[in-house]
């Protein structure tokens, strides 16, 4: 394989696909990103075997072949090369990399034990306009479980019927809920995409682009521009999300966001209990006054916020940080907050936005 | 010969009469399961209000048990919900708590 290309090129292909490097040392040449020409372009490789992500380049290509390198080196080194032309050439398993009058060896990994990232083919394909898909991953996203003992929360729910989409994410303490409209589509999928998996989607997916999502019963890739990100779907039956939103309220308040995320954030400061690692933050809503009094060995902080209430008076604790997350994802000026009493799950949901809730449980004190 | 013929004739008649014997028991058979049948229908339709009023209060006493029992595990700390039941409770869940609100 002999190519020439420019630093920038290399970073793009390397810095795609390196979140799909295996971290954990289980088989070396996973630890490799794979370098393969096609055509007058280059293939970048990667993955962990659960998730596969590849990358193609338009390059000049004098040679063709492939090469597998240790992806730290790699992409360490061509992140410290200078802004000049940069030759790759193979000798067998190894890189000869040329620069100015300079040239450094990479050893690499035998290329035919490198997995294929296969395509499948499959007649299922729905297509989404990324600004839609990235909004709602990024309003779910952070209510997944980081803990792996139940693997289906630690995905996201995606769910289509023909028209409609919905994206469900929960860790059993928060779930949140974001619905929109797909024109044109008349498939049906239902399947728990790995966390790790959307946050690529996330980071990858440029606004004006197209996904193009093809699946089949466990695997489903993903393709826009020249990316292509695959991975496995999580195993195991998603609980029954509809049944836990309430459908009434005893209390609605409608609050500016700002306002409240600065005075938890504030509050927060003083919960931080190291021994219980409860973040508590308590609201006393009364007479259309959101109260929130804190104290702890460190301090004392008092605030008042004028709210729009309508029913009950209620005094709720939840996690500061539960609270916060929420309030960070949220576009509008305002948020409504519908809480039925203090142990009863209190929903969030944008000012005139009807396509997303965010289900929270409060702490019992 | 003609002393063969009687004596398959005679043959026919005694497997035919035996027949008819087992036929005869088995309409016995049927008219008894018939009987027993209307009795217990009859039975049935005989069970009085009062009977099905302390079923009914049975059961609801039963079920309101059960419902304390879970409350009471889910106050302990423990998960009532199917997916973590029987599970130390870290932090309070909104499936147990969805499922013992459905009850």
């Amino acid at each position: 394989m002999k190519i020439i290309c420019s630093k920038d090129n290399l970073l793009l292909g390397v810095n795609t696909v390196q979140r799909a490097v295996a971290t954990k040392n289980t088989m070396p040449i996973l630890q490799g990103i794979r370098l393969r020409t096609e055509g007058s372009s280059l293939w970048f490789e990667a993955t962990d075997l659960e998730i596969g992500i590849r990358c193609n380049i338009p390059m000049e290509v004098q040679e063709e072949g492939e090469v597998v390198l240790p992806a730290k080196l790699f992409s360490e080194f061509v992140r410290k090369l200078p802004d000049t032309d940069i030759i790759l050439e193979s000798i067998d398993n190894n890189v000869n990399i040329h620069y100015n009058k300079s040239n450094f060896v990479i050893n690499g990994y035998d290329p035919e034990e490198f997995p294929e990232i296969t395509e499948f083919t499959s007649a299922d394909i729905i297509e989404i306009p990324a600004t839609i898909f990235k909004k709602m991953i990024r309003q779910t996203i952070f209510a997944c479980a980081v803990e792996e003992t139940r693997p289906v929360f630690t995905g996201i729910l995606v769910h289509v019927e023909k028209e409609n989409i919905s994206l469900v994410s929960t860790d059993s303490h928060r779930l949140a809920h974001s619905k929109a409209m797909i024109s044109d589509n008349d498939k049906e999928f239902k399947g728990i995409i790995p966390s790790k998996t959307m946050q690529e989607l996330l980071r990858l997916l440029d606004d004006n682009e197209i996904l193009t999502v093809q699946y089949n019963s466990s695997k489903i890739i993903f393709k826009f521009g020249s990316c292509q990100i695959l991975t496995r779907l999580i195993d195991g039956q998603f609980p029954s999300y509809k049944q836990v939103i309430p459908q009434s309220c005893n209390t609605k308040l409608l609050l500016n966001c700002k306002n409240f995320l600065d005075t938890v954030e504030r509050a927060s400061l003083l919960s931080k209990d190291n021994y219980l690692k409860i973040n508590n933050v308590r609201f006393n809503i009364e007479d259309s006054i959101l109260n929130v009094n804190q104290y702890s060995e460190m301090g004392k902080i008092s605030e008042q916020i004028e709210i729009e209430q309508e029913g009950e008076n209620v005094a709720i604790s939840f996690n500061a940080k539960y609270v916060i997350d929420v309030l960070k994802i949220i576009d509008t000026e305002n948020i409504i907050m519908e809480a039925s009493g203090p142990y009863s799950p209190c929903v969030f949901r944008p000012e005139n936005e009807e396509d997303y809730l965010y289900l929270l449980l409060p702490l019992r004190n | 010969m003609v002393g063969q013929l009687h004596q398959a004739i005679t043959e026919v008649e005694e497997n035919l009469s035996r027949l008819l014997n087992e036929v005869k028991s088995l309409r016995q058979y049927i008219e008894y399961l018939e009987d027993e049948n209307i009795n217990l229908k009859r039975q049935l339709c005989a069970v009085s209000e009062a009977d099905i009023n302390r079923i009914q209060k049975n059961a609801s006493k039963i079920q309101k048990e059960a419902h304390e029992n879970l409350e009471k595990l889910y106050e302990q700390g423990f998960h009532v919900c199917h997916i973590y039941f029987g599970e130390q409770m870290e932090s309070n869940c909104l499936f147990c708590n969805a499922f013992l609100r459905k009850d």
